[in-house]
């Protein structure tokens, strides 16, 4: 043993190295706060409730928001006491919009684009740095969206006094045309402090729930308007090719199919008369028995790398927050997370546990249209600021959801859906007069005896799509009965007076 | 030098006699460019208020500087050789902080002393001026440690006694059990129980150091320290976890517990000890997340704020933005974020989020400056410790630094959500009387430490003392 002796060995060595673990550690402070106050710094600032927009709110004439055109969607006006407050120029905007009141804060893009309408954040980050030397910290910037306002009015229009959501953009671009939720609200009232407070409390009241914007945030049962999902997975993965025919498939179409001991039932096209359909056929007389034989070959592995491709399983970005579509609950243990092939033969025709917003079908048609490209769904196109700098948001590539030729293959079945005797038969109405037209209708079942949701995606023309669409109506009965109609006259509106 | 002069003496004013003033030409620089600083930050604070050039609350911080000045002209006339950094270190800190206060609302603290009611910059200035005197006056009459070293059992009884009182006598904020109120007084005892533990563990630490080094106890793969010797270590992993359930004062068990755990380790300088230290951490972690609901909603507010942003996150996720609107180069003093409809953007910013409040009107530039300050003090803390005469005062000067350097990490990185919050102060800068006079005995005890000139230590006793010699295997 060391003799001690009253001498002590050094513990020179070992103070060293606490010193060094303390400066480690105060290095990763030091980083830390870098993170916070140099690379999370602006996302923090603009964050919806940072009191430093909220006082901004007090303090600022807010930015105008601008059609495409440059029809003045959102203003300001001055009470009686001074205090300036929004006004809107449409109710059909209000599921877009939102509101902006000192109140009740913000929705929509109000509150989305918070920090730039206020001039807390424009831009130009370094301009930001620098703001606090200059006299108003403040620089309202105007947006412009994409969207066009005769268009919107339009679409709101058409969804009357149904609830339901029109979702059109252009899929070259990924800019949103319009964007429609119903029931829609009086943001103008909220926004005013003489009426917000009834119309809030009457807001709040309404079982109509005004304040979903269901064209991102609702979650519906897509029925077979989710069968171009299955196609686009099946096609580009070669489970099936636009040739392939299932045998068992006609019987079926009487007797049913049975899966797992669990019998799928279609028959909803008895004319086909005992033919074994081909793809385009099965996508024209939306054939559920052929597209739930496609997911079984397919597998829920396949099904679900597909979909969130398109954008499913997360939520979408864009402007205004979304809700993430799913193909299943999850949790099962054959691929994708089905529970079991029962629950993926039916999700394959849309039913089972899919649940989708009216954006993300919009999205699917989107891809389908611009050869399998498909664009970052955007609205805000661009910022003014007060000196009248235009910061334009250009449009960008999101992913390649499917190789050209599968797009193509599942384009031509869709126009033959739209076209065709048969289709025609399933989807009246949808036909932009004098341009090939493309879609599918959707007839979501609910469960228990209220009327199934009326879908339709679509595009046009066929060749070098303009205009990409998405209809729900809640319960609206059949895809051909509200759906389609209502996105013939849309498409037709817009191609034929707004386009130009 | 004979073991009868060496002894200890009980004269009180010995350390008076024979003074000769000996100048401090560092000192009294740094102090200079303190002072520049400090009015510098005063007169920023004042033209963005009035748009003149007023010093905001100048009569403040003039009586700190002049505080500073007179702490600095009596080390002078006390003629020793200590540490002439760590003042003015202390001291920038300290008047950072006091900026800070004066920029906030002075609503915030209403402290009575006698008649007069102070705000919160004025207490707080009251506490600084308290602080000085402390500091200056144990850099001046400290001249042995016996009293320190000799009698650590009753030092550990003392801090016992503190923490029952509080079990006893603490009220509740917040969900923790953290003052003590007795009459008019009221105070945290942690911030004196941190200083006790300190000496406690020095003093334990180098008496028994060669046979916590030499001998072990075979443990499976493990070498334990002596059985009798794991006792005091195990003792303090419990008293840690005991702060925590019946207080429930994370920062201060966290503190204590890292504190001992490198102090240990600078001792023995054996890292098995250390990773065996982090294992019972990560149980009695594990344990405490299981069995206290308080320890669970801190994790999990750390996980993700943002989910509980208007609930029990909001703290967090305020200071965040705080960081945030600072940027680079922050908003410049007072231009902070005003109160909101009479609230405080960040709950308990003087206190617990001071450094929230520091990165958004110093930015990331001040906050680099101020975390400097803190490794300036930790340099010199440990300088003093690695030329200590012997093991107790090298312990000493070690654990006291720790305390400050530790504890300002643990704070800085719960508001910059690198790890879960807990409430202490940042040392010098949070308000608070318990928290500023604590850490005014730490930098006091160093800088007597510093002095080269002080009386030798006594000589060694023989190693382990009692302890020792009853489980002795006849290593001598």
């Amino acid at each position: 043993m060391t003799d001690w002796g009253g001498q002590r060995a050094p513990l020179g060595r070992n103070v060293l190295r606490v010193g060094l673990v303390l400066v480690l550690a105060f290095v990763v402070l030091a980083g830390g706060d870098g993170y916070w106050q140099v690379m999370q710094a602006q996302p923090l600032s603009a964050a919806p409730d940072n009191p430093a927009i909220i006082a901004a709110a007090r303090q600022v004439v807010r930015g105008r928001i601008l059609d495409r055109d440059g029809k003045v969607l959102a203003s300001n006006a001055i009470d009686a006491a001074g205090q300036t407050y929004r006004v809107y120029a449409d109710p059909s905007l209000s599921g877009v919009l939102g509101y902006a009141s000192l109140l009740y804060g913000t929705a929509g893009l109000e509150r989305a684009f918070d920090a730039q309408l206020t001039g807390i954040r424009s831009a130009d980050p370094v301009a930001d740095m620098l703001r606090k030397f200059q006299a108003s910290p403040y620089d309202p910037s105007d947006l412009t969206l994409s969207l066009s306002l005769p268009l919107q009015e339009r679409a709101t229009a058409l969804l009357g006094k149904d609830r339901g959501a029109v979702v059109m953009l252009d899929p070259s671009t990924g800019h949103i045309l319009a964007m429609a939720s119903t029931p829609t609200f009086d943001a103008s009232a909220i926004a005013d402090p003489a009426t917000a407070k009834a119309a809030w409390a009457a807001l709040q009241a309404d079982p109509g729930k005004p304040l979903l914007d269901r064209a991102v945030q609702g979650l519906y049962v897509p029925g077979s308007v989710f069968k171009i999902v299955t196609a686009l997975a099946a096609l580009g993965s070669g489970a099936i090719a636009p040739s392939t025919t299932f045998p068992q498939q006609p019987a079926a179409e009487t007797n049913g199919l049975i899966v797992s001991g669990y019998k799928v039932v279609d028959g909803h096209h008895p004319f086909t008369d005992g033919e074994a359909l081909d793809f385009v056929h099965a996508v024209e007389v939306s054939c559920n028995i052929y597209f739930a034989l496609t997911g079984l070959k397919l597998g829920g592995a396949g099904l679900s790398a597909e979909a969130e491709q398109l954008g499913f399983g997360a939520p979408i970005p864009f402007d205004l927050p979304t809700a993430a579509s799913q193909i299943t609950n999850g949790g099962g243990n054959i691929g994708g997370g089905f529970k079991d092939d029962v629950e993926l033969a039916n999700a394959a025709y849309g039913q089972a546990e899919v649940l989708v917003t009216p954006l993300q079908m919009a999205l699917v048609a989107a891809a389908v249209a611009n050869g399998g490209q498909l664009m970052r769904p955007e609205l805000v196109t661009g910022l003014t600021d007060r000196s009248g700098t235009v910061h334009r948001i250009d449009p960008q590539s999101w992913r390649d959801v499917v190789a050209p030729d599968v797009a193509d293959t599942v384009k031509a079945a869709m126009e033959q859906a739209v076209e065709s005797e048969w289709g025609s038969y399933f989807t009246p109405g949808a036909k932009v007069p004098g341009i090939p037209t493309a879609g599918k209708t959707g007839t979501a079942q609910l469960g228990g005896s209220g009327e199934p949701n009326s879908w339709f995606i679509g595009f046009a023309p066929v060749d070098q799509p303009k205009v990409a669409i998405a209809v729900v109506v809640e319960h609206g009965g059949g895809g051909g009965a509200r759906a389609a109609p209502m996105a013939g006259q849309l498409m037709t509106y817009y191609l034929k007076e707004l386009a130009q | 030098m004979s073991a009868a002069t060496a002894r200890p003496r009980s004269d009180p004013f010995a350390a008076l006699r024979g003074v000769k003033p000996r100048p401090r030409p560092r000192e009294l620089g740094l102090l200079v460019l303190v002072a520049v600083v400090l009015v510098a930050g005063s007169v920023s604070l004042g033209l963005y208020r009035t748009h003149r050039l007023d010093p905001a609350d100048g009569g403040v911080v003039v009586s700190y500087l002049i505080a500073l000045g007179i702490g600095h002209f009596a080390q002078v006339l006390a003629g020793r050789r200590t540490d002439q950094v760590l003042l003015p270190a202390m001291g920038l800190l300290g008047g950072i902080g006091l900026l800070v206060m004066i920029r906030l609302p002075q609503e915030l603290v209403q402290q009575s002393f006698g008649g007069t009611t102070l705000g919160l910059a004025q207490a707080q200035l009251a506490w600084l001026v308290l602080a000085i005197v402390v500091a200056s006056v144990l850099a001046i009459i400290v001249r042995n440690d016996s009293w320190l070293r000799l009698y650590k059992y009753t030092w550990a009884a003392a801090g016992i006694a503190l923490l029952l009182a509080t079990f006893v006598l603490g009220r509740d904020r917040n969900g923790a059990t953290l003052d003590i109120h007795l009459g008019p007084i009221s105070g945290q005892p942690s911030e004196l129980l941190k200083v006790i533990l300190v000496v406690f563990l020095a003093a334990y630490l180098s008496e028994n150091r060669p046979l916590l080094v030499e001998q072990y106890t075979r443990l499976g793969p493990f070498r334990l320290p002596p059985l009798p010797y794991l006792i005091p270590m195990v003792a303090m992993w419990a008293l840690a976890l005991l702060i925590v359930v019946v207080q429930r004062d994370l920062g201060a068990a966290l503190l204590f517990f890292a504190v001992f755990l490198l102090l240990l380790y600078v001792a023995t300088g054996r890292a098995t000890y250390v990773v065996l230290g982090l294992a019972a951490f990560v149980v009695g972690s594990f344990l405490a997340y299981k069995l206290f609901g308080v320890v669970r909603e801190r994790v999990d507010i750390w996980l993700d704020p943002w989910s509980v942003a208007q609930g029990a996150g909001y703290q967090v996720v305020q200071a965040l933005y705080a960081f945030g609107r600072g940027g680079i180069l922050g908003t410049g003093l007072g231009a902070g974020l005003p109160t909101i409809g009479g609230n405080l953007p960040i709950p308990e910013v003087n206190t617990d989020f001071v450094f929230a409040a520091l990165g958004e009107e110093l930015g990331l530039v001040g906050v680099l400056a101020v975390l400097g300050l803190y490794l300036v003090i930790v340099e010199r803390g440990l300088r003093i410790a690695a030329a200590a005469a012997d093991d107790f005062r090298a312990l000493l000067a070690t654990g006291l630094t720790l305390v400050v350097g530790v504890q300002a990490f643990v704070i800085a990185a719960g508001n910059l959500k690198l790890i879960p919050l807990t409430g202490i102060t940042l040392p010098f800068v949070s308000y608070g009387g318990s928290s500023l006079l604590a850490n005014a005995l730490v930098v006091g005890l160093l800088l007597a430490l510093s002095d080269r000139g002080v009386e030798a230590p006594p000589p060694p006793r023989p190693p382990g003392g009692r302890l020792a010699r009853l489980v002795d295997r006849g290593a001598r």
